[in-house]
Parts: structure tokens; C-alpha cells; sequence
């Protein structure tokens, strides 16, 4: 192994966090019609709790993992709260409203998660991240060390996505779901009940947004506004799936991650991958008309 | 001259009056708010241009701003130009930027336009404005250092000579809002309604849709690239923190808060972003009723304006100075209805 299969590892953990995060934007955009720039806050914010929990209750008399998985579980049950929250307080009120309303909401959300994250923890500040396998469970590959989490990352992203999936297609509030994103006024003709359906999405989505940022916490700079920039990525990744398709997202997610990791070999700066990102966004949406864009806008 | 504009012109010339005096009594800190707010009210004015007039969603205001910013902090440190210069180039290059911008703009429209100008946004706040790479640009990590700056040879510097650059940024201003006001009756401007209105009847009736689009965004963009070239002026340096995304999303939020088709809702919004959080951090801590300390940071001025955001667009579609207007025009017809009646009765 060389250098360049460390990094497509590191490419493909990073892109499995990119298309968990794009999975929850697509889920709420087709059940709600709702495209949420506030993703990467409420990801940001439930795994800021997870790590309050982590860091409070962690003590020598507990073993880690018991603290670990009182955290995340803490940090996902905050963010199935959150999303309901944000059903219930907001989204109910402006269902019938032009998408582009309800984008700019988010942006409100957005605004008011990110600086409540900066007034309790701080803006700009280093917090130790949340290792969910140890963290010296680390192999040395090509002077690139390799650590556990990156496997447990790229794991849980696929058995996320196919649990979704399946969640989806088998089963009776999957299939509700479905009928609600292809259209809410048939489906609610129908018997289905949408308001039930965009609130089970908004705490599903704002979940796999948790999971996203506390898997990914010890490979950035874990402060407030580095978690919450993650929707950029996210963005660009559910556009490749055109807002619509999962495994589109999926993989445009884990190509994203690859993209975004080989010029680092090279190009030794912050920003370089938000360009490729950038660049991504424009040439999916000038290459090709995002079906389920243009879907939302004729609602 | 119609009487329209004679009025429009009163009105203005009276407002600078008022508005130049006010900072007079101010001390330092609430001078630099002054002339900071007008700044801001530049960005959100080229808000109500691209997103009131011609419905364009952008989330890269801030962004222009400190093109502007740096182009200007460029042409002062590296060339020792005139202030008046740096101006021309900031705003030249903010138009640049603009066109450039508009360009995905002219197959874009609504939510995937906020995509991509968030984007935008987000390089030049994490790539353009911190990279070494763009240090000829950006002046590198310390940014521009702008000390005694001259305009048409007159001092303007932050330091000693803070009010005639907001007198200037001020006549500015006004002179653009009142090219706005005026725009929005004009032939293009007529044109921009009907680009907000429907792009495909806009483009039937005859629109030029690539050139009315791609203007509207090289002014909205040359507009905030005006306020932000005065921004070294005003605070001394430029840095990228004030033009980071979150500022762009601040404006975003404030111009629809306020009411994003209305040119008097700009100052207002330029004013609420400026002065609002310094009156928080100096005056927001304390002890409250002498027994419970409280300390109100910058922070809830953000939080307070997400709040706010999300209960204008729930309750009050039109924005804070829409709403303010209709309820003016309302109570007014109904006086002048109760007025008419007593006529009749008598």
C-alpha cells in the first residue's frame, strides 16, 4: 500500500460523512419540500451535546465506551428533539409556502443554532473530539496513520444508507413517506398522514445529521462553525443525486470525499476543497437539471 | 423636473442634514458604528437591487463587500494611490466579481442560486481571503494596514478624520438610494420587476434576459463593493473576519427581516446590524436588579436575529418597514374615508 491508497481511505470516510449528512438534506427536502441550510447547525449543535455529555460525565470509575455510548445517545436523542421541535414550531406554519420561504427560514435556524453553539461553547476554540473506537486503535500506512475510526466511519454510512433504503421501500410509514415526497396533496388524499410524515422525516434527518458530526469530529478543526460549513459538501453531494435519488447521493457523497482529499497530497490548504466543491455545485447544476429541484417548484 | 423627484430630492437633501449632524455628538466607538452601519446599509441596498427588484436569491453579499474592501486596502498599501482610485478599483473589481457570479445566474434560479452563492460565499471566506496564494490580494494574514489616506488630497483617515469619511460614505449613499428609488419606475427597472415577476414572460415580452440578469448582479455587486471599499477607510485594516459567510448570511437575513423591496428598509437594516450589537456588548452586562449578573454578548444579537428572522417570515411576509408602510397607507385612506364622510353628512 502507498500513500495514495491512505488517502483514498481517508477520502472515503470523509466522503461516507458527506453523503450521511446529504442523506438527511434529501430525506427532509422530498418529505417537506424544505431544502435545510440549517443541516450542518443541527448536526453541530446535537453533536456539541453528545460532547458536553461525553466530556461531563466521563470519569475514571466509568469505563469509556459506557460514557461514549451515553453520549451518543444523548447527542441523538437531543437531535430527534430538535427536529421535531423545528416541525412542530416552524415548518407546520409555512407548509404551503414558495420553497424558496422556507429555504430562507432555515437560514434563520441556521443563524440562531450556530451563535446559541457559540455563546455556550465558545466560537473558535479547540474542543477534544469524540472517539467512538479508541484512539490509539491506529495503523501506520505509507506515513499516513490510519486510524480505526476511519473504517467505523465508511461502516456506518453504508449501513446507514441501506438501512434507509429499506427503511423506505419494506416497510408501511416508508412507503407513506415515498407517497408524501411524489406528492402531498395525493398522498393526503390518500389517508397518509403528512403531518405525522414531516415530522418522523425532520427527526430522522436531523439524526443522520448528529451521526455525521460526531463521526467526523476527530478529523477537522472541532469548533462551532467548521461542523456547520459541512453543509456545503453535503449540498454538493445531494445535488449530484439530483435531490432525489439516495444511492446517487451516496455515491456522489463518497466521490466528493475522494475529490476533496487526493489535492491535499499537493496543495497544503484550508480552503482548496471548498473550491472543488464549489466547483462541483456549478457543474452539476449547468450540466444537468435537478429533477427533484424542479419538482419541489411546481408544488 | 417633476414634482416627484423635486420632492425625492428635498427629502434626501433634508436627510443628509439631519443624518450628518447626528454622529457629531457621538464619542469614537459609536462614530465608527455610525459610518460602519452605512457600509452595511450599501450591502443590504444591493440586496433590495438583486433580490427586491430583480427576485435573484444571492447569500454572497459580504462577499462583494470585501472584494471591494481589499481591492481598495490593495491600491492604498501596494500602489499609494488616492483614495478616489482604490474606490474605482474596489468597485470595479466587486462588478468583476459580480458578472462573473451572475454567469451560472443566467441558468439558475431560486433555491439553487442560494446554493451556489452560498458557495461562493464560502470560498472566498475560507480560500480567497486566508489562502497564501491570493497574498498579493488579500495582504496576507495581517491584511492592509491604511494609514493617512487621502482623497482629492483631503485627510480621511480612521484615526483623526473618522466623520468627513462618513460624510462622504453618507452623500454616497443617499445618492444612491435615490438612483434606486428612481430605478424603480424606470425602464429597467420595469424590466427587473418583470424578470422578479416571471423570467418566461419577461424573455416573451421582449427582455434582453443574459444582459438585464448579468447587469443586475454586476450592480447589486458594484453597489456593495462601494460600501466595502470605504471599509479600510473606516476601520484602519482589513481582515477577512467582517466578510466571512456568516455576514452574508446576517445581511441576507436582515434584508428580508426588514423588508427586502423597500430602499428605506436598507438604512434601517444597515443601522439595526452596525449599532445594535455595540450597544449589547457595552451596555448588556450588569447585575440585574442588583442580584442576578447578566452578560449580553454579541451572540444574542445573532440568535435574537435568526429568532426574528423566523417569526417575519411566519407572520410578516412583507418585512418590518413593508409592514410598517402598509399600516401607514391603511390608517391614512381610512382617515382621509372618515374625513370625506363628514363632508357628505354636512
Amino acid at each position: 500500500m502507498d500513500a495514495f491508497a491512505a488517502y483514498t481511505i481517508i477520502g472515503l470516510s470523509l466522503g461516507g460523512v458527506f453523503s450521511l449528512a446529504a442523506l438527511g438534506i434529501v430525506l427532509i427536502y422530498r418529505t417537506t419540500g424544505v431544502l435545510n441550510f440549517a443541516h450542518g447547525a443541527m448536526g453541530m449543535f446535537s453533536t456539541f451535546v453528545a460532547w458536553q455529555f461525553f466530556y461531563g460525565i466521563s470519569h475514571p470509575f466509568w469505563p469509556t465506551w459506557l460514557s461514549t455510548a451515553v453520549a451518543v445517545v444523548a447527542g441523538l436523542v437531543f437531535a430527534a428533539l430538535l427536529g421535531l421541535f423545528l416541525e412542530f414550531a416552524v415548518f407546520r406554519f409555512v407548509r404551503t409556502r414558495a420553497p424558496v420561504v422556507k429555504a430562507v427560514i432555515t437560514i434563520g435556524i441556521l443563524l440562531a443554532l450556530q451563535s446559541t453553539a457559540s455563546l455556550i461553547w465558545k466560537n473558535n476554540q479547540y474542543h477534544l473530539p469524540i472517539y467512538i473506537v479508541p484512539q490509539n486503535w491506529v495503523k501506520t500506512v505509507a506515513g499516513v496513520p490510519i486510524g480505526a475510526n476511519y473504517i467505523v466511519i465508511f461502516i456506518v454510512s453504508l449501513g446507514l444508507a441501506f438501512g434507509l433504503a429499506a427503511f423506505l421501500k419494506y416497510t408501511s410509514f416508508g412507503r407513506s413517506m415515498r407517497a408524501v415526497s411524489d406528492s402531498p396533496t395525493s398522498a393526503s388524499l390518500w389517508g397518509v398522514p403528512v403531518g405525522r410524515v414531516s415530522a418522523v422525516s425532520w427527526m430522522l434527518g436531523s439524526v443522520i445529521a448528529a451521526v455525521a458530526g460526531i463521526l467526523i469530529t476527530p478529523f477537522i478543526n472541532f469548533d462551532t462553525t467548521s461542523l456547520t460549513l459541512l453543509i456545503i459538501d453535503a449540498l454538493a453531494a445531494a445535488l449530484i443525486g439530483g435531490m432525489v435519488s439516495l444511492p446517487l447521493t451516496m455515491a456522489g457523497g463518497f466521490a466528493l470525499g475522494l475529490l476533496e482529499t487526493y489535492p491535499t497530497i499537493w496543495i497544503q490548504s484550508i480552503g482548496f476543497p471548498r473550491l472543488i466543491a464549489l466547483l462541483v455545485i456549478l457543474a452539476v447544476l449547468i450540466l444537468r437539471n435537478p429533477r427533484g429541484l424542479t419538482v419541489a417548484a411546481e408544488r | 423636473m417633476t414634482w416627484r423627484l423635486a420632492t425625492r430630492l428635498l427629502v434626501v437633501l433634508v436627510l443628509f442634514g439631519v443624518l450628518a449632524r447626528l454622529p457629531v455628538g457621538f464619542d469614537v466607538g459609536f462614530r465608527f458604528d455610525a459610518a460602519l452601519a452605512v457600509i452595511w446599509a450599501f450591502s443590504l441596498l444591493s440586496l433590495v437591487l438583486l433580490t427586491g427588484y430583480v427576485g435573484q436569491i444571492s447569500l454572497c453579499q459580504a462577499t462583494f463587500a470585501g472584494v471591494g474592501a481589499y481591492g481598495a486596502g490593495m491600491m492604498v498599501a501596494t500602489f499609494h494611490a488616492d483614495y478616489v482610485v482604490a474606490i474605482a478599483v474596489g468597485v470595479c473589481a466587486a462588478f468583476a466579481l459580480g458578472v462573473l457570479v451572475g454567469l451560472p445566474a443566467l441558468r439558475l434560479h431560486g433555491i439553487t442560486l442560494a446554493i451556489v452563492t452560498l458557495g461562493i460565499a464560502l470560498v472566498f471566506d475560507r480560500y480567497v481571503f486566508q489562502d497564501h496564494i491570493f497574498e498579493w490580494f488579500t495582504g496576507g494574514s495581517g491584511g492592509w494596514r491604511v494609514d493617512g489616506a487621502r482623497m482629492f488630497g483631503l485627510r480621511m483617515d480612521s484615526t483623526t478624520h473618522l466623520l468627513q469619511a462618513y460624510f462622504v460614505l453618507l452623500a454616497l449613499f443617499l445618492l444612491v438610494a435615490l438612483l434606486m428609488v428612481n430605478l424603480h419606475n424606470s425602464g429597467a427597472g420595469r424590466r427587473f420587476r418583470a424578470i422578479r415577476d416571471s423570467e418566461l414572460a419577461a424573455a416573451t415580452m421582449g427582455v434582453n434576459l443574459t444582459r438585464y440578469k448579468l447587469l443586475a448582479f454586476g450592480m447589486s455587486a458594484a453597489i456593495a463593493g462601494l460600501g466595502g471599499s470605504f471599509y479600510p477607510l473606516v476601520a484602519g485594516t482589513v481582515s477577512p473576519q467582517p466578510f466571512w459567510l456568516f455576514t452574508s448570511l446576517q445581511l441576507a437575513a436582515i434584508a428580508v427581516l426588514m423588508g427586502v423591496r423597500y430602499v428605506p428598509a436598507a438604512a434601517l437594516g444597515g443601522v439595526f446590524l452596525s449599532f445594535v450589537p455595540d450597544i449589547l456588548t457595552r451596555y448588556g452586562h450588569g447585575m440585574f436588579l442588583h442580584r442576578i449578573p447578566y452578560d449580553i454578548s454579541y451572540d444574542w444579537f445573532s440568535i435574537a436575529l435568526g429568532v426574528l428572522l423566523v417569526a417575519q417570515m411566519i407572520l410578516l411576509p412583507d418585512g418590518v418597514w413593508g409592514d410598517m408602510r402598509h399600516r401607514a397607507l391603511h390608517t391614512w385612506s381610512a382617515i382621509r374615508a372618515v374625513r370625506t364622510k363628514r363632508v357628505s353628512l354636512a
